[in-house]
């Protein structure tokens, strides 16, 4: 293989891309689709986790609250109105600061605090105001405080915002619009226009046309699948571990749509396939869309393997033990879509790329 | 005409149950423009496919400049240019782009595309995009493509099927003057009047068999009937024609009794063409 001639390739495929309408397509659908779930349901333009305080004295811990920028604060009266607040989801966690609270803690004294948590917030929303409480108590006593936070749940803690449901959809849409469909659609259209034949009748082989068309297929979905994970506040937590993942992820939807490219005939087959297949590609996605369905359905589809990780790092605050598993699949689906690859590639030189 | 640019031995290849080629063995030396010719579907877009290593032979042999193509086809691809029946051009790129894309992909350095266009007839058009050229000028573009790297053999697939008067005269230019710079031509066609211009020999093909091989001239001399026609004036004032072979011992005869008995208006020589030749060997028109 060649990588000067990858190279040129790669610089066709990037000259003749954006005059392509499913090049923009593909980057601009599960932007605009990310925006408008993000805009109907959810927290784009309100990031910050909310934390409510009732303070049954006048502790200077509310002040301190209240000036954080990382944190939204807002006070209420009464210990009911604390409550109602976050059984609408107003806040996601509220405490209740007893009298005297400030003194107790001056004097090194056990400090319990209630507090009432938003069944539907997030876990790493909870932890962030679990630990700017447990600072500001620090920092009010000078040294480490001893403060019991006792949680108690509100709501439905079974029911997970829209907007955290349908980002394993948006996020498997943008990896495999990208990174499958661009390639095979690629494919296919130098197999209908018939440039293929007159690519591969120079020393170029099929595999260094691949290749370019694969490397663009992953540049492109795991760039859109990056911007849909900031766009929706979820690549903040372990960014190399998201972008470790996500590769993978977006190098097996490439390996998937050069594969498809070469083995379907024309762009009518290929639409008609992406109705049926892509259901089998997005199934997991529906799991987590309906958590009523049981998890081990979806870890009958290989693209659980890359959605698994990438909610269990954003929304579940998990790192690499929780992971590990999906990604050892992961990479043995990528080897195994790698020989797949290899065989139509041998099965093209001997009976051509168009049969 | 001294080594053999291609050789082909017994080549074989089916699609399923249908024998596409079937066992035919040839030879075109260096420098010689070989006419393929033969109807659709007689083989001859296959065997070009496997000559330019697009597909592998399923029997036999074929040597491409000595390489075996089913083993060296990369290295066989590097000395040869391919001119394809159907267009296929980046259409929405310009002729100039197209041309230096194919010549990166070669590693031709320098490369100069105006010279090129200029050859065909394309200078002054070499920034338009392709899918604004006519027919014509898509086709001239694909015979400049195939020349970007200097080819050792051109195939050519069909390059004046359906051209214009004038695009088919720049593409004949151009594969005489190929031909004059050492290059071998194998040129694939249906037309005959067009193989037997061109064409050092010509091939006929026909359900996958080399059905002749020969120069145009021996094959009008193996196969064909020379004959003088004429036309005379009945005495009620009708026309009527006459037919005289002349390759017959009574030929000098026959003419004279012509003109004594008959009022000639018109004489002329007749000469086997090569469909009339291929009719006769095959059987079958080209079609």
């Amino acid at each position: 293989m060649s990588l000067r001639r990858v190279g040129v390739l790669l610089g066709k495929e990037l000259l003749q891309g954006p005059k392509n309408f499913i090049f923009i397509w593909a980057v601009v659908a599960p932007i605009v689709i990310s925006l408008a779930v993000s805009l109907v349901f959810g927290n784009l333009f309100t990031d910050k986790p909310t934390l409510g305080v009732m303070d049954e004295g006048d502790s200077r811990l509310v002040t301190m609250a209240a000036d954080l920028t990382s944190v939204v604060t807002k006070e209420y009266d009464t210990v009911a109105g604390l409550r109602d607040a976050v059984q609408r989801g107003a806040v996601d966690m509220g405490i209740v600061l007893p009298d005297g609270f400030d003194d107790s803690i001056l004097q090194g004294e056990d400090v319990r605090i209630s507090a009432y948590t938003w069944g539907e917030s997030l876990a790493k929303e909870r932890a962030i105001l679990r630990a700017t409480v447990l600072d500001l108590a620090r920092q009010l006593s000078g040294r480490e405080a001893t403060v019991q936070i006792e949680s108690t749940s509100l709501g439905d803690e079974t029911s997970i915002p829209w907007d955290d449901r349908v980002l394993p959809l948006v996020v498997l849409m943008a990896v495999f619009l990208g990174g499958l469909f661009l390639p095979a659609i690629s494919v296919i259209n130098e197999k209908e226009k018939k440039t293929l034949e007159a690519l591969v009748t120079t020393p170029t082989t099929i595999e260094e046309v691949f290749v370019a068309k694969g490397v663009v297929g992953f540049g492109l979905g795991l760039f859109t699948g990056i911007v849909i994970l900031v766009l929706n506040q979820a690549f903040s937590a372990e960014p190399l571990l998201l972008v470790l993942v996500m590769a993978l992820g977006t190098v097996m939807a490439s390996e998937i749509g050069v594969v498809s490219g070469a083995l379907i005939k024309d762009t009518t087959t290929l639409f008609a396939m992406w109705k049926f297949g892509g259901i089998l590609l997005f199934a997991p996605a529906f799991v987590y869309l309906f958590p009523q369905i049981p998890e081990w359905v979806a870890k009958v589809f290989p693209t659980y393997y890359l959605i698994q990780p990438v909610v269990e790092i954003s929304q579940q605050g998990g790192g690499w033990p929780e992971i590990a598993t999906s990604v050892l699949v992961l990479i043995g689906l990528d080897l195994a879509m790698l020989g797949v690859a290899a065989a139509v590639v041998s099965r093209a030189r001997a009976y051509g790329i168009s049969s | 005409m001294s080594q053999d640019a291609i050789v082909v031995e017994d080549l074989t290849y089916r699609y399923g149950q249908l024998t596409a080629v079937d066992r035919i063995s040839f030879k075109v030396a260096e420098g010689e423009i070989l006419g393929f010719l033969g109807p659709n579907g007689a083989g001859k877009s296959t065997t070009v496919k496997v000559l330019t290593g697009q597909i592998r032979p399923q029997g036999g042999r074929a040597l491409v400049l000595g390489l075996d193509i089913a083993t060296d086809s990369k290295r066989v691809q590097s000395e040869i240019g391919v001119c394809f029946e159907t267009t296929n051009l980046y259409e929405q790129m310009s002729a100039e782009e197209n041309l230096r894309l194919f010549a990166r992909l070669f590693g031709v350095k320098p490369f100069d595309s105006s010279a090129l266009l200029q050859r065909v007839g394309l200078a002054g058009r070499e920034s338009d995009r392709v899918e604004r050229y006519s027919k014509g000028m898509k086709q001239r573009l694909m015979v400049a493509r195939a020349l970007v790297n200097r080819p050792r053999i051109l195939f050519l697939d069909e390059p004046t099927d359906g051209l214009d008067p004038a695009s088919a005269e720049v593409i004949r230019g151009v594969i005489l003057e190929e031909r004059a710079r050492g290059a071998t031509v194998f040129l694939t066609t249906h037309d005959m009047m067009e193989a037997d211009k061109l064409s050092d020999r010509v091939a006929f093909i026909n359900q996958g068999r080399i059905a002749a091989l020969d120069t145009p001239h021996n094959l009008k001399q193996q196969y064909g009937k020379r004959a003088l026609r004429a036309e005379v004036a009945s005495p009620d004032g009708s026309l009527a024609s006459r037919e005289i072979p002349m390759d017959s011992p009574e030929t000098a005869r026959a003419i004279e009794d012509l003109f004594e008995h008959e009022r000639v208006i018109t004489v002329h020589s007749e000469e086997a063409t090569l469909e009339d030749i291929f009719i006769r060997i095959t059987g079958r028109g080209l079609v």
